[in-house]
């Protein structure tokens, strides 16, 4: 009797120890693929956006290196890509991170500045190769998707009265601005923007940008999970991660088209 | 005095008082009645598996935080720590002697110089107004100053719909405008919304029911598609979003914008 509870009691400590092991193992070999993506994307960005060998004999790749030369490349092409969207007669975003300016435009018009509040930036953006992340950079970013805790249209149905019998004058509209804004941008370039309001000093919004951060997180390990199950390296998302008020993230939300375009200065 | 050395063969005692504090029990007394608790719980089966599997649930709950913890924001922190490259910007004196870096600096300077007056030039010099739909604000400029700001009703974002299946939706519309009209007086040529909005029939498109008077304040400035700035009745309603599409202010600053805005002028609706 004894002996038999003795033997299951064994059995269950090996397949605890199995599976401990088991998880850590997956955990050792999913943080390894994750460390390995920005690698991958540094690569992809490089061969995609770096300079090129027949491009090396017109530009000494030194100047590259340069940091005075590197701003005034830099520069133009932000003056570029603002005539570019200048041209398209929609509403655009500028971010000018050496200033820390968030900026709406229409036809070269400037119609609102922001300042920013906290800024992160993908580690990718700051130390990778200085001519890829120059190019990647150097032209407008269209959106290709967003998720937002607030709508971008906030359309509201009424219903036609049949008669003057039916008909209920309107009343003053509700203007409290309770909902938080915080808003996720996936640009056509892969790179990720989130938005975040900075006044988050009411508890609920707290938790609701938690909630918020921790749908994408979760979006993104799921979607991580897949690959590493696949024994692929997943995808990394280079990120510019901005704190705004309040105001002035609805502002920009609801003012630029859902396929808007941005350009980045940094 | 009491003697309240607790040994595990003891019976717990109901209550244990520590001798300097009569509410606290002593950190030897608590010592003293967790290990008579658990000699008890020895002692009884059904206590000791039910421990057991607190003990167990609460360890699998931890284990599963910690995973979570482990893959949603320590691995992504990995992630950023493992991707930081060797930036190599300079500042060498030698690189900015050579003759082709400074042929290509200078080039360069010009071109963000000529680049930036071209950008410049997009902002007129003459009057011009921003509207901000969000927030119901206006923003008067001449000469590239801000010379009045103030409050304005945009559209209410309400969308009417008959049971036919006809709808329209009353928003402001974004973008670049001009000033392609501008009335003093103004009358409201009612559109069909406007009588099924209130239940009322639809009179023909050149009924005289369709003109009312005195709603529109002193001017009306045209933006084209029936859209316009103009005056209000409904004062109190100013910095909300109550308007069917077009722009409301008050009569001071309506007289304002009227006098500043001329025919062409832009409007800039965000």
């Amino acid at each position: 009797m004894e002996n038999s509870e003795n033997k299951a009691l064994t059995r269950r400590k090996i397949t605890f120890i199995v599976i401990g092991s088991f998880v850590v193992i997956f955990l050792v070999y999913y943080s390894i693929m994750l460390a390995a993506s920005p690698a991958k994307k540094r690569n992809e960005l490089e061969a995609k956006f770096g300079l090129a060998e027949i491009e090396k004999d017109k530009i000494d790749p030194r100047f590259y290196s340069d940091s005075a030369f590197l701003r005034l490349c830099k520069e133009k092409t932000f003056f570029q890509a603002r005539i570019i969207m200048a041209g398209s007669d929609s509403l655009y975003i500028t971010f000018n991170l050496t200033d820390s300016t968030a900026n709406l435009e229409l036809c070269g018009v400037q119609l609102h500045k922001a300042k920013m509040k906290d800024l992160r930036i993908s580690k990718i953006l700051t130390r990778g190769n200085n001519y890829a992340i120059y190019s990647l950079l150097s032209s407008p970013m269209t959106i290709v998707s967003d998720v937002s805790t607030i709508k971008k249209e906030p359309i509201m149905i009424k219903m036609a009265p049949k008669d003057t019998s039916e008909f209920v004058p309107d009343i003053a509209p509700d203007t409290s601005d309770v909902e938080p804004v915080n808003y996720i941008l996936q640009m056509d370039n892969d790179i990720k923007i989130y938005i975040y309001q900075i006044d988050d000093t009411v508890t609920t919004d707290k938790h609701k940008l938690f909630f918020f951060d921790l749908n994408d997180r979760l979006k993104y390990a799921m979607s991580s999970l897949k690959s590493v199950v696949s024994f692929k390296v997943p995808d990394y998302h280079p990120f510019i991660k901005i704190r705004l008020p309040k105001a002035d993230a609805k502002i920009l939300y609801r003012s630029v088209p859902r396929h808007g375009q941005i350009a980045v200065f940094r | 005095m009491e003697n309240n050395t607790i040994t595990p063969s003891d019976p717990i005692p109901e209550t244990i008082h520590d001798q300097g504090n009569s509410d606290k029990p002593s950190t030897g007394n608590l010592y003293g009645l967790i290990l008579s608790f658990f000699q008890q719980a020895k002692e009884n089966k059904r206590l000791m598996n039910s421990l057991r599997i607190t003990l167990r649930s609460l360890i699998a709950v931890l284990v599963a935080l910690f995973v979570f913890v482990f893959v949603l924001y320590i691995v992504p922190g990995f992630q950023e720590l493992s991707s930081g490259g060797k930036t190599r910007l300079t500042s060498d004196p030698e690189l900015k002697n050579d003759q082709k870096y400074k042929k290509q600096a200078s080039a360069l300077t010009r071109e963000i110089q000529r680049l930036s007056k071209r950008y410049a030039s997009y902002t007129s010099g003459q009057s011009y107004i921003v509207i901000n739909t969000t927030y119901n604000r206006f923003f008067l400029y001449n000469n590239k100053k801000l010379i009045r700001e103030g409050t304005c009703s945009t559209g209410s974002y309400k969308r009417l719909q008959t049971a036919e299946g006809r709808s329209w939706t009353f928003k402001t519309p974004r973008g670049q405008f001009e000033i392609q009209g501008k009335r003093t007086n103004p009358s409201w040529h009612k559109p069909d919304w406007a009588f099924i909005e209130e239940g009322l029939p639809v009179p023909p498109k050149d009924s005289p029911l369709r003109w009312e008077p005195y709603v529109l304040g002193d001017y009306a400035l045209d933006l084209g598609d029936s859209y316009m700035i103009h005056g209000t009745i409904y004062k109190r309603q100013l910095g909300m979003p109550v308007t069917h599409g077009c722009v409301r202010m008050n009569d001071e600053d309506l007289e304002a914008v009227f006098r500043t805005l001329n025919m062409g002028s832009k409007v800039y609706i965000f």
